[in-house]
């Protein structure tokens, strides 16, 4: 996991949306947008409601197309036509709603649709539980244990299953919408920690969210969004003052 | 196998000690999960640590249905360390044994603003005390640590401009006043001093040195046994000793201070161009990797430090000097210049001058530190016991 010492890292983004551009009828979700996630960065997309953050994470992942521009990993231009081929792509993400499953547990909600299964096809409980334990232990999350029911976690315990969920079929990206939203301090310093740890693991990771605090934490690079456009790329020292401008145009 | 019965025992019940302290709090359901045992197992496990009053147990609400709790037993009552650090903030809880019963980190953006780390300080603690399942009078004190001089006698930060955005905040009175329990401010390097000499790698020593080199760097001073703070708390702030009378202004105000070469923003600028945006955690990985640019700028900051650190050393004669933070971490790719420095520039007694050594309680000394101020700082036993009322709390 050593990083190319030669300025390579700087040419060959992991992920590059040129030039990407998305319409619903008149609304202009985004317009000619620009972003490049490194490996090992966390790149934080900021910008008020309807700025076209979502729109962006859903072509990332896969659940949108884009009307016009290219995308392009690790320098090959690709397309990403469903949330599966994304999957293939090395690029996994968690939106707002978790989509994790109440009266599952921890093991089954994160292999989800991905089950492992045996000579016989049948479900191969064993290993999953083996694998689900070392993600969460590679992501230091505490959960007591993974044949909890996930209506018994937190809201943060639960945030940090859909991530442990992404690390499955060992990812290179990760887009993050909102993973603090409506947690309490310390559940957010739990998902803040996976965060770094993600970054530690060599990931890409695209984080969404409202909370300026949140994001200059633990962003190396905050690109800010306004009206479906570049609005400002910022390194994560900037200011909080600098960056809000940016988000409301006062500058 | 044979006759490993009361040894099986026993590394069940380390099991469940050790799942419990992990997670603070665990109902006996949980309990079972996560130690990997039966339920039968768990609950007998349980009835001998509440007998030996190593646990307790009190009943709890799981998912609307009647659960038992158990924690670590903690009667005696609680106390919280905190730590705010440039970009983390570390808050636990502990008994009065010095036992950490539950721990969280919270990542801090640059320059984070008093008033909303304080009310995350406060809003943690009050997370940690329903983690362990217990109540907010069972605290009997909190220590808090800060990376800059703390007056001893306002518990104000002494010296202005050094840490942005907290110059005349009253940071006991805000944390009282939130938590009506009473809060003690020292500056972080004199917290290490305090759990190194106390509980880690000076335990035997009257006189020590403590210097943390993370985002900025600072020593505590032990002497004849007592953490020195100096007038203003100002002793031991060795990232203000000047180091290059041509270098650039500190935040401080003089020029070429320690911090202005050795601290975060300076160690990283020099990769920039090679590595790309690193983080000091990045670092201290890929130095520990035996990445030969990042043990390069490790071990030039671990022989600038030794300079500084030879001086002071010169002029207080610790036994030891113990070191700190998250670039200690690299082991002796930065001791090892650090000592090398100090063996050449201070007068080496017949038993050869101090030693250096690694923080034995690594990156989490400050956080043990202010546990340990908020512990000799409190009195035991003016409080009442917990099961009944008599006598005013704070």
């Amino acid at each position: 996991m050593t990083l190319p010492t030669d300025g390579t890292r700087r040419r060959s983004p992991l992920l590059a949306l040129r030039e990407v551009s998305k319409s619903f009828g008149a609304v202009e979700a985004l317009v000619g947008i620009d972003l490049e996630v490194h490996a090992h960065e966390v790149v934080a997309l900021v910008g008020d409601n309807g700025a076209g953050k979502s729109t962006l994470a859903k072509i990332v992942a896969g659940v949108l197309s884009p009307d016009a521009g290219q995308v392009e990993l690790a320098g090959n231009p690709v397309t990403i036509s469903s949330p599966a081929a994304a999957n293939e792509l090395g690029i996994a993400s968690v939106f707002q709603d978790l989509a994790v499953c109440e009266n599952l547990d921890v093991t089954a909600n994160v292999f989800l649709g991905q089950e492992v299964r045996n000579r016989l096809g049948m479900l191969d409980d064993g290993s999953m539980e083996v694998e689900t334990r070392r993600l969460l232990e590679r992501l230091t999350v505490r959960i007591p244990s993974v044949r909890t029911p996930l209506r018994n976690l937190s809201a943060g315990q639960r945030q940090a299953v859909a991530i442990a969920r992404t690390l499955i079929g060992e990812p290179r990206i990760v887009v993050l919408d909102e993973p603090t939203a409506a947690l309490s301090v310390a559940q957010t310093g739990e998902v803040l920690t996976h965060i770094e740890r993600l970054r530690e693991l060599g990931l890409g990771v695209i984080l969404i969210s409202h909370n300026l605090n949140d994001v200059r934490a633990v962003a190396d690079r905050i690109e800010v969004m306004r009206h479906g456009r570049n609005n400002g790329s910022f390194a994560a020292s900037a200011s909080h003052e600098s960056i809000l401008a940016a988000i409301t145009g006062a500058a | 196998m044979a006759g490993s019965q009361s040894s099986l025992r026993e590394a069940n019940r380390a099991r469940v000690v050790d799942a419990v302290k992990k997670h603070g709090g665990l109902t006996q359901v949980e309990l079972a999960g996560a130690a990997g045992l039966s339920a039968a197992t768990v609950s007998a496990i349980v009835k001998e640590l509440v007998a030996a009053e190593i646990a307790e147990v009190r009943s709890t609400v799981r998912s609307g249905r009647r659960a038992q709790l158990v924690t670590l037993a903690h009667r005696v009552g609680l106390v919280a360390g905190v730590v705010v650090g440039y970009r983390h903030l570390r808050v636990a809880l502990a008994d009065v044994s010095h036992e950490v019963l539950a721990e969280q980190v919270l990542p801090l953006p640059a320059d984070h603003r008093s008033d909303t780390s304080l009310d995350r300080v406060a809003l943690l603690i009050v997370d940690l005390v329903e983690r362990v399942g217990a109540d907010l009078d069972e605290l009997l004190g909190i220590g808090l640590g800060v990376p800059a001089p703390v007056d001893p006698a306002t518990g104000m930060v002494s010296v202005r401009g050094v840490l942005r955005g907290w110059d005349s905040v009253q940071i006991s009175q805000v944390l009282e006043k939130r938590l009506a329990r009473p809060v003690f401010v020292d500056n972080d390097a004199n917290l290490g001093a305090l759990a190194e000499s106390t509980l880690g790698a000076g335990r035997e020593l009257r006189d020590l040195l403590y210097v943390n080199v993370s985002q900025g760097v600072g020593a505590g001073l032990v002497l004849n046994g007592r953490v020195h703070r100096g007038a203003d708390g100002t002793a031991g702030e060795i990232g203000h000793v000047q180091v290059d009378p041509a270098g650039r202004i500190c935040a401080c105000g003089s020029r070429g201070c320690l911090e202005t070469v050795v601290g975060c923003p300076a160690l990283l600028e020099p990769l920039l161009p090679s590595y790309g945006n690193l983080t000091l955690r990045d670092v201290v990985r890929l130095a520990n990797q035996e990445d030969p640019g990042c043990r390069e700028i490790v071990a030039d900051a671990g022989a600038t430090v030794g300079g500084v650190v030879a001086a002071l050393a010169t002029g207080l004669g610790p036994q030891r000097v113990v070191v700190g933070g998250d670039l200690a971490e690299t082991g002796e790719v930065f001791l090892g210049p650090l000592r090398e420095a100090l063996r050449r520039r201070t007068l080496l007694s017949q038993a050869g001058g101090p030693d250096v050594v690694p923080a034995a309680l690594g990156l989490r000394a400050e956080l043990m530190g202010a546990i340990a101020l908020a512990l000799a700082s409190t009195d035991l036993f003016e409080r009442p016991d917990s099961t009944d009322d008599e006598g005013a709390g704070r």
